[in-house]
């Protein structure tokens, strides 16, 4: 298998307040990042689970692979968590006092290295008091993250030469 | 004085293009413009894309994006990293 590591592209976790950012090559376990946003506070937790599908374009996924610039990856991503706290405000209707938040926690974590058809690669989690701001959290992270995190995915297809497995883009 | 040194960070399709992940690169000056690398990277990897892969792509500078590279002055010791369009989730 022709996988590239970087030595830039490593495992990476930090922590912003209540909520975490994380970087690693092992499976992400859904249970256990949603387990980590908990709180009793919490009347909503959105998750997104984004999987790698075994389509592109009629031709046959076989695996993807990630790489990051981790040390700089890392700060992006908590910059996000950071400014989706301060930007997703409390859902009009509900005439909470100003000190409950209205998101309560986040998860963010991103899988590097190859990642097999049907596991995920990206997985975030968010608590909130309310619904609306959890889902509204949970998609602007989503996002930003596809927008701006210094992270790449290499699509490898069925009988395809590995050198020509295609980097993709977000944008455009 | 010996002449200033930088690390070139390539990734995604810099990285498969060069055939490297990090290469030191020795500046012709000692205050050397950011946006001079990308001539001179080209000329240390000819034919293989490079230029337009660099079209597409921005710059950081240890570890910061950069906004303006007519404005950074590289002057030996960064870690400088062509960051290409991103494509996580």
């Amino acid at each position: 298998m022709a996988t590239s590591h970087p030595s830039t592209s490593v495992e990476a976790r930090e922590e912003v307040g209540r909520s975490i950012c994380v970087l690693t090559y092992k499976s992400l376990d859904i249970g256990e990042i949603t387990q980590s946003v908990s709180d009793d506070s919490a009347g909503a937790t959105a998750i997104f689970i984004g999987t790698t599908r075994n389509s592109y374009q009629g031709k046959v996924v076989t695996r993807l692979e990630y790489q990051a610039y981790s040390k700089l990856a890392i700060k992006t991503m908590t910059d996000i968590i950071r400014t989706t706290h301060q930007s997703v405000t409390r859902s009009a209707h509900h005439s909470a006092p100003a000190t409950v938040p209205s998101i309560i926690s986040c998860a963010l974590h991103h899988r590097l290295g190859i990642v097999p058809v049907g596991e995920p690669s990206i997985v975030i989690a968010v608590s909130s008091p309310h619904r609306k701001e959890a889902f509204v959290a949970c998609e602007q992270i989503l996002e930003e993250v596809k927008q701006k995190v210094q992270i790449w995915k290499r699509e490898y297809y069925e009988g395809e030469r590995e050198e020509e497995a295609e980097w993709k883009t977000n944008s455009g | 004085m010996s002449k200033p040194e930088i690390t070139v960070l390539y990734f995604a399709a810099a990285s498969t293009a060069t055939g490297l992940t990090e290469e030191s690169i020795t500046l012709p000056a000692s205050q050397y413009p950011l946006s001079s690398l990308g001539d001179l990277l080209v000329s240390l990897h000819p034919d293989v894309g490079l230029d337009k892969i660099l079209q597409s792509s921005q710059w950081s500078v240890n570890a910061e994006m950069v906004e303006n590279a007519g404005e950074v002055t590289l002057k030996g010791g960064e870690e400088v990293a062509i960051i290409c369009p991103v494509s996580g989730g």
